[in-house]
């Protein structure tokens, strides 16, 4: 889950300080206007699955567990930029850990163009760019996890954000980024082997368009290249589809939202650190769900994932199935149930998983994108 | 190394594009967050601005979603005119930021809030927690839902356009004017109206007509929600029914964004109570075209009680 570890006294320390003046100064409303504003958002889970154990130094282990805790703060740093600092505090292998993972700052007086400079998720595709509370399910589909890492693409980074004056919502947004992701540029054999480059581009072109005032489809298309140990390009190349349907009559009780999102990896110069002998690791996953709202606190969901698409020498294929049920009290809180069926070809057992997950934000979280 | 040169270009491509500004147009360009302030700012300034709404008269206001077509809008806005009082801060946010329009963002006069220049009701005192719903510390942000308030909103909108349009100052100002002037003359019609028709206390399902029940003078003592935001349960349902027929209420409002069949058990057990749907905004129903007509809408519903 982390990069690094380190201890939590310090951070814990500097953290708690923060929070307290933070929320005794909210109390006080008007007094200190220029606070940022704070949230912390914490998810846990129940998990029972056939393929894990209860040993807590493997993850995803069964029996209860805290997920993640995300501790926000954002706000204006002048008239012309704003700043967000987000702070993730997560288990890996039995150690907790806090990792800064986004702090950046964005322009916010510039016509048609937002410039964004910082550490934050690369708008490879649509999942890569959400927050763990904000998956569509309990887990980040398999694409996500196998090809980019657990962190996903998640870089130091420069980059701009372009509205592009067309008679629908079309947005080209390109990232130059450090090559800091170690399941994509380097050795998986030498991993203290550095990539050859010093940055790697992405750009992103998506485009929305409305049918009347109850349905929308997006489309996008992203792409991203960078050197890796190898002194070799390291290609990523994806494409997402959004369908959503939200009557403006009664669209407080029945929504829709599908989504189909495909990438692929191509790492050349890697050798399959299993043995293969297979240079040019290429790799592609596909997940398509649906979500179905059909009550005013409730959505029932399905998955269809495959990472293997098209098949190569180095990862078996990997098929898995989710189903959903959600349940969500208010805006600030949910409990989600998920049941995975998973068919890893590697493995010699289906893994049956069933999770329950609660979902909670307090404090002032801004709203996520549509 | 192709790939590479072609990403750096766009990104120079994307430097050049920040340094061009859209076209001056002869009509300013105004985006409201309802379609009540879409129907005031018609009234003030007819056909001398383009206005539109974001939001429809059939959603909720606090939840309607941030779709990325409406930052498109509000890119090309001269004025976004919204409610405030954390109406509209689920969403419109992420519309401005969005949006790359320098123009429109707080603090600028192309970005008006019109509810903290009316007097609020519900103005939360003492500690303010989520426990309790979702409550708006700066008062109810239904404030359009009364004609006066309407008709000084309605002078705000002019003042602020005056300033983004100087030659045509005098013609807003005049349009709010008429607008106070209609609204003044018909409130007390409508007041009469209510005072004959006997009805002294309303059930609403949320807290949305707060402010025309204030001006009318009618009670509000239960409300279908048992707190903001949190949907009607069965057990506050029986203590509603328990009032109902203590207080001999006879009218529910059921403002037409929400589930009425919750009505259904009220209806049942409460002999002689009436439940109504009510557009709560301009568009909300068939014929509601203007703020007006919100208005009328509403005392018709309370006249048919009787």
């Amino acid at each position: 889950m982390f990069h690094s570890k380190r201890s939590l006294r310090p951070f814990v320390f500097v953290l708690v300080s923060v929070l307290v003046h933070s929320v005794s100064a909210r109390a006080e409303v008007a007094g200190k206007p220029f606070n940022p504003d704070l949230s912390v958002n914490f998810l846990g889970l129940l998990r029972d699955s056939t393929n894990a154990s209860e040993n807590r130094s493997t993850a995803p282990y069964n029996g209860l567990s805290l997920q993640e805790a995300e501790i926000q703060f954002y706000s204006n740093v002048d008239a012309y930029l704003k700043a967000v600092a987000l702070f993730s505090v997560a288990e890996d292998s039995g150690t907790w850990g806090i990792d800064p993972e986004e702090v950046y700052v964005e322009t916010t007086s510039i016509p048609f163009v937002t410039f964004r400079g910082g550490k934050y998720k690369l708008a490879l595709g649509k999942h890569n760019q959400l927050h763990t509370h904000a998956f569509p399910f309990i887990d980040a589909p398999l694409f996500q996890t196998k090809i980019l890492g657990e962190e996903g693409l998640n870089a130091t980074a420069l980059g701009a954000s372009l509205l592009v004056p067309l008679p629908w919502f079309s947005e080209l947004t390109v990232q130059g980024f450090s090559l800091a992701n170690e399941d994509l540029y380097n050795d998986p054999v030498a991993s203290t082997s550095p990539p050859t480059g010093k940055t790697g581009f992405l750009a992103r072109y998506r485009n929305l368009f409305e049918f009347g005032d109850d349905a929308t489809l997006e489309l996008g298309a992203s792409a991203s290249t960078g050197k890796n140990a190898f002194g070799l390009s390291t290609k990523l190349a994806g494409g997402d589809v959004t369908l959503k349907w939200r009557p403006a009559e009664g669209g407080k009780y029945h929504a829709l939202i599908w989504n189909t999102e495909y990438l692929r990896a191509i790492r050349a110069g890697r050798t399959d650190p299993g043995g293969s002998g297979v240079n040019d690791e290429k790799i592609g996953g596909l997940a398509s769900y649906v979500q179905l709202q059909f009550a005013e606190r409730w959505w029932i969901q399905a998955r269809a994932e495959i990472l293997g698409a098209p098949h190569n020498e180095v990862e078996p294929v990997h098929t898995k199935q989710s189903g959903l049920l959600g349940f969500f009290p208010s805006e600030f809180s949910g409990f989600r149930l998920q049941y995975d069926h998973e068919v890893d070809h590697a493995r010699p057992k289906p893994d049956h998983a069933v999770t329950l997950q609660y979902n909670v934000t307090i404090g002032a979280h801004p709203a996520h994108a549509y | 190394m192709k790939t590479q040169s072609t990403l750096k270009s766009l990104l120079a491509l994307a430097l050049l594009a920040s340094v061009a500004s859209g076209s001056a147009e002869a009509k300013l360009n105004v985006i409201t967050t309802i379609p009540d302030l879409r129907s005031i700012t018609e009234e003030v300034a007819g056909d001398l601005v383009n206005v539109e709404s974001l939001g429809r008269g059939t959603q909720d206001p606090h939840y309607i979603e941030a779709k990325p077509s409406y930052m498109l809008k509000v890119n090309k806005a001269d004025l976004v005119i919204s409610i405030g009082m954390e109406l509209e801060i689920g969403w419109l946010p992420s519309i401005l930021a969005g949006a790359r329009n320098p123009k429109v963002n707080a603090g600028e006069k192309g970005n008006l809030e019109v509810g903290s220049s009316v007097e609020p009701l519900e103005v939360p005192k003492g500690n303010i927690s989520r426990a309790d719903g979702d409550v708006h510390p700066a008062g109810n942000p239904h404030v359009t839902l009364d004609p006066i308030r309407a008709g000084e909103i309605a002078q705000k909108i002019a003042a602020r356009l005056g300033e983004l349009d100087p030659p045509n100052a005098a013609k807003y100002e005049a349009g709010a004017k008429a607008l106070v002037s209609r609204l003044t003359e018909k409130s007390r019609d409508w007041d009469s109206r209510i005072r004959k028709s006997g009805v002294t206390q309303v059930i609403t399902y949320h807290k949305t007509l707060t402010y025309f029940l204030d001006r009318f003078k009618l009670e509000n003592p239960a409300i279908l929600e048992p707190k903001p935001g949190i949907p009607p349960t069965s057990g506050h349902i029986i203590d509603v029914i328990k009032l109902a027929k203590e207080k001999k209420i006879g009218l529910v409002l059921v403002e037409n964004y929400f589930d009425p069949t919750v009505t259904t058990k009220i209806k049942q057990e409460v002999p002689g109570l009436r439940a109504v749907t009510v557009a709560v905004a301009v568009d909300g129903a068939p014929g509601v075209k203007k703020i007006d007509d919100v208005y009328e809408g509403l005392v018709k519903a309370i006249e048919g009680s009787k």
